[in-house]
């Protein structure tokens, strides 16, 4: 599992830092900024490096695998992390903890406060990647609404490179807003924003917020006008594995304005793995809710992706729409994986996924 | 609850087909027509009509919004010059009995772009600001004329992000150059294969050892290109039409995935040796006993083989988008987005308008080379260029599917002013569409199958085929 955190000997700051990390001298058609730390020195176990006059230790015996990380230091911590990694496609900034929502399956149940980082993050978007593509989630980030904006319309006038994919539970806007989305480059950012079931009442229930299926709604067609391209995320439960073919019907009537739905398998962590006998839905054993709604989505035009699905619990017919979705510094395979000729197209399974508990037909392809 | 405006279609003694302006359509009986011209809706129809995205509340609402987004998408909204067809030379090595566009013999001069044509030709892409272009090579034969064919090629690939090229040919003659020039990436080849070898040597190639020049460099083709950048096209003959099976088994044994079935288009010298097209019906009746031929093909075969107008106008009815042909799209802008250059610089809005010029029947360019497009004449074109307001298609249940041919009413009538129901391109695609939702609403395991792969989908779904009582 790749480390997102690592130990560094605490440094003398009252501010949060934000650097980036640089182990390897950069040429001269590089260029360098006040922001980047260059390593002046390393053994097996730390590598050190010079934040403008000071040293930064940093416990690592993978120093290579930091160059070019942007990286956040707390005050009075002893631990560096790791905002975006340059050798990755999976960086996510997470905007705040709070949420209205509380989702059964949600893998990052919500906490009470916020440490606003905004400040950080804009820094650390300026020193990412050339177009790198940066996650920004939650909790719900648009609970502090004006803040993002505020970020998002600095980030995209610094570095209009940068791709977002935001997100949302859609619970936040107002028709106000549009004038602010209009302001951004709307084309540079993908909403992912959930979706459970078409049937308001069960929809409601599996977020546990009454009324939130309305509010979505209004919501989803506020951002179509604005441009906004859609990602609609669905995660499979028990809850709504007999609704799919409703909610793809749904989708392609009255949302099919949205540039792709996801059909998400469950990440057993957070409220998932509390609730994971209940909801896990063993699509190994019986993929045919799944499928009826992928047939209608997509003969009806709406592109469909299956997403945290290994290839071997999903018919033949059906692989070439799973994505490699599972982020990977929580990746990882299992020992029948060893001899499978599909693990390199394959998205894995959750690092915290049970095997004794999951699904019942894992077989090496 | 506010329905959207339906239109609507007696399919047979019980039913009727009915579509909303966004194309969701669904098949319900006389009595619901009643119920919705009386205004006299039951609850279940409200509810039904809701689910299927029929009906809103309010301007400005969740389903308002969705079917509004549902009707852009059936829009052709204008687009910047992407698709240019070239015909360097007019000549060919082939006499063909049903010649598109007159043709000059192979020897013959006066029939190339010469030098000061082709700069003309590479000035005018390089005033296009788009990142992407496709470009086919028209004839005659083009690959008489590599060096042109090299020269364009040259210039886009470095102009444009984006540039994709497909060349036209008999497959007659193809030298070493030639193949080195039609093996790469960014270039495909479509030729004729007229369904059988016999009819083919017939129709085209004529001699024994020109038909097997031709069949040799078409395994050929096949091999060195691959069938993903090859495609054939069959011109039938709808009076004397091959035996479906014999057609198929011909494509399917070369491993083609698509045919795209076209009747001799009564133009160019064909017009003058075949006269006019009394065969209307004839082909409706071929065309279905074809599909269902290649359905019954379908039902086993490994892989599945397509009529490309079908697949396309199903995907038109179920996906709405799509507006890459230009025999069926709406509205069908013409002199903006594709255009023709002819060997003698003149520019046509479409081949069609190439050929029914070159026959001198009525002139259809929109300018040349030299003067540039003609805006004036371009404009005039595009006064009539959607169905949204022809009176003879404001009412028709397949509006939201379809698209004028104002070049097919021109050549045939020489006027755009025909009652729509009357015209050719009405007649014939009213009968596509039928068939495509007897189709859609078919209960034939085999057809399903079909029709899935058509969409390029898993399996067919029976929700797309809605019905109400």
């Amino acid at each position: 599992m790749i480390q997102l955190q690592l130990k560094v000997d605490p440094i003398p700051i009252v501010e949060p830092l934000v650097v980036r990390l640089r182990t390897s001298l950069p040429g001269s058609s590089t260029t360098t900024s006040d922001h980047d730390a260059r390593m002046v020195s390393h053994d097996t176990e730390t590598a050190d490096f010079d934040v403008n006059g000071f040293s930064l230790r940093v416990h690592t015996r993978h120093y290579k695998s930091l160059d070019g990380d942007v990286v956040l230091v707390v005050p009075g911590r002893g631990t560096l992390h790791r905002l975006i990694r340059a050798s990755s496609n999976h960086n996510t900034l997470l905007i705040t903890e709070q949420c209205d929502q509380k989702c059964i399956m949600c893998s990052q149940p919500p906490k009470k406060y916020h440490t606003d980082m905004f400040d950080q993050f804009l820094q650390a978007v300026a020193l990412a990647p050339t177009s790198a593509t940066i996650g920004l989630s939650g909790g719900e980030p648009f609970l502090h609404k004006a803040r993002l904006l505020e970020f998002l319309r600095k980030s995209q006038s610094a570095r209009p490179d940068i791709r977002f994919h935001i997100l949302t539970n859609g619970q936040h806007f107002e028709p106000s807003d549009e004038a602010s989305f209009k302001s951004l480059n709307m084309a540079s950012i993908l909403w992912g924003v959930p979706i459970y079931a078409a049937d308001r009442s069960i929809h409601d229930r599996i977020v546990a917020k009454q009324g939130a299926f309305e509010i979505l709604e209004r919501n989803l067609a506020l951002l179509a006008k604005a441009g906004a391209v859609l990602e609609l995320r669905t995660v499979v439960l028990n809850a709504n594995i007999t609704e799919l073919e409703e909610l793809a019907n749904h989708l392609t009537r009255n949302l099919r304005f949205a540039h792709v739905w996801a059909i998400m398998q469950l990440e057993n962590i957070g409220y998932a793995r509390m609730n994971w006998d209940a909801e896990f839905c063993d699509t190994s054993k019986e993929f045919d809710g799944i499928a009826t709604a992928v047939d209608l989505a997509l003969a009806r035009g709406l592109r469909t992706k299956l997403y945290n699905f290994p290839l071997c619990t999903v018919p033949r017919a059906y692989r070439e729409y799973c994505t490699l979705s599972i982020s990977d510094w929580k990746q990882k395979f299992l020992s029948t994986c060893d001899d499978c000729r599909l693990r390199s197209s394959c998205t894995g399974f959750f690092e915290w996924y049970p095997e004794n508990r999951g699904f019942s037909e894992i077989r090496a392809q | 609850m506010k329905v959207w405006p339906l239109q609507f279609r007696k399919l047979d003694e019980n039913d009727f087909l009915f579509s909303d302006d966004a194309g969701a359509f669904f098949r319900s009986s006389e009595a619901f027509l009643t119920r919705y011209v009386e205004n006299q809706l039951s609850e279940s129809d409200s509810a039904f009509l809701r689910r299927g995205g029929h009906a809103f509340d309010d301007i400005g609402d969740p389903a308002f919004v969705g079917f509004a987004s549902r009707w852009t998408q059936r829009i052709n909204s204008a687009t910047p010059l992407g698709y240019v067809i070239l015909v360097p030379t007019l000549r060919c090595n082939l006499m063909c009995d049903y010649c598109q566009v007159s043709r000059a013999a192979e020897t013959a001069k006066g029939f190339d772009w010469d030098e000061t044509k082709l700069a003309q030709v590479l000035a005018l892409l390089d005033r296009q600001s788009t990142a992407e272009i496709k470009i086919e090579f028209q004839g005659g034969e083009p690959l008489l004329r590599l060096d042109l064919l090299e020269a364009v090629r040259t210039f886009c690939r470095r102009k444009f992000a984006i540039s994709e090229f497909v060349v036209c040919t008999n497959l007659q003659d193809v030298s070493e150059d030639a193949w080195r020039f039609l093996e790469a990436e960014d270039t495909f080849v479509s030729t004729s294969f007229d369904g059988t070898s016999k009819l083919h040597q017939t129709q085209r190639t004529k001699t024994a050892t020109a038909h097997e020049q031709f069949n040799a460099n078409l395994d050929a083709a096949l091999h060195r290109i691959g069938p993903a950048r090859v495609s054939a096209l069959p011109t039938l003959d709808p009076s004397d039409p091959p035996e479906p099976t014999d057609v198929i088994a011909a494509f399917a044994a070369r491993g083609f995935g698509s045919i795209f079935l076209r009747r001799v288009n009564y133009q160019g010298f064909a017009r003058k040796k075949y006269g006019l097209d009394r065969s209307h019906q004839e082909w409706t009746d071929y065309y279905r006993r074809f599909v269902r031929a290649l359905i019954s093909h379908n039902a086993t075969a490994e892989n599945t083989i397509e009529e490309y107008y079908l697949s396309h106008t199903l995907r038109r009815i179920l996906q709405g988008g799509h507006h890459n042909h230009v025999d069926l799209r709406n509205p069908n802008w013409l002199g903006v987005d594709y255009l023709v250059v002819d060997f003698d610089g003149r520019l046509y809005p479409t081949d069609e308008a190439r050929m029914v010029s070159r026959v001198g029947q009525i002139d259809l360019s929109i300018g040349s080379l030299n003067a540039g497009l003609d805006k004036e004449r371009i404009s005039l074109f595009n006064l009539h260029a959607s169905n949204f307001d022809d009176p003879d298609c404001v009412h028709c249940v397949y509006k939201p599917y379809c698209g004028l041919d104002l070049i097919d009413d021109l050549s045939r009538y020489g006027r755009i002013d025909i009652p729509s129901h009357q015209t050719e391109h009405c007649r014939s695609h009213m009968d596509l569409f039928d068939f495509a939702f007897e189709l859609l609403y078919s209960d034939d395991p085999n057809v399903h199958k079909s029709i899935a792969s058509w969409l390029q989908v898993a399996r067919y779904s029976p929700m797309l085929a809605q019905r109400h009582s």
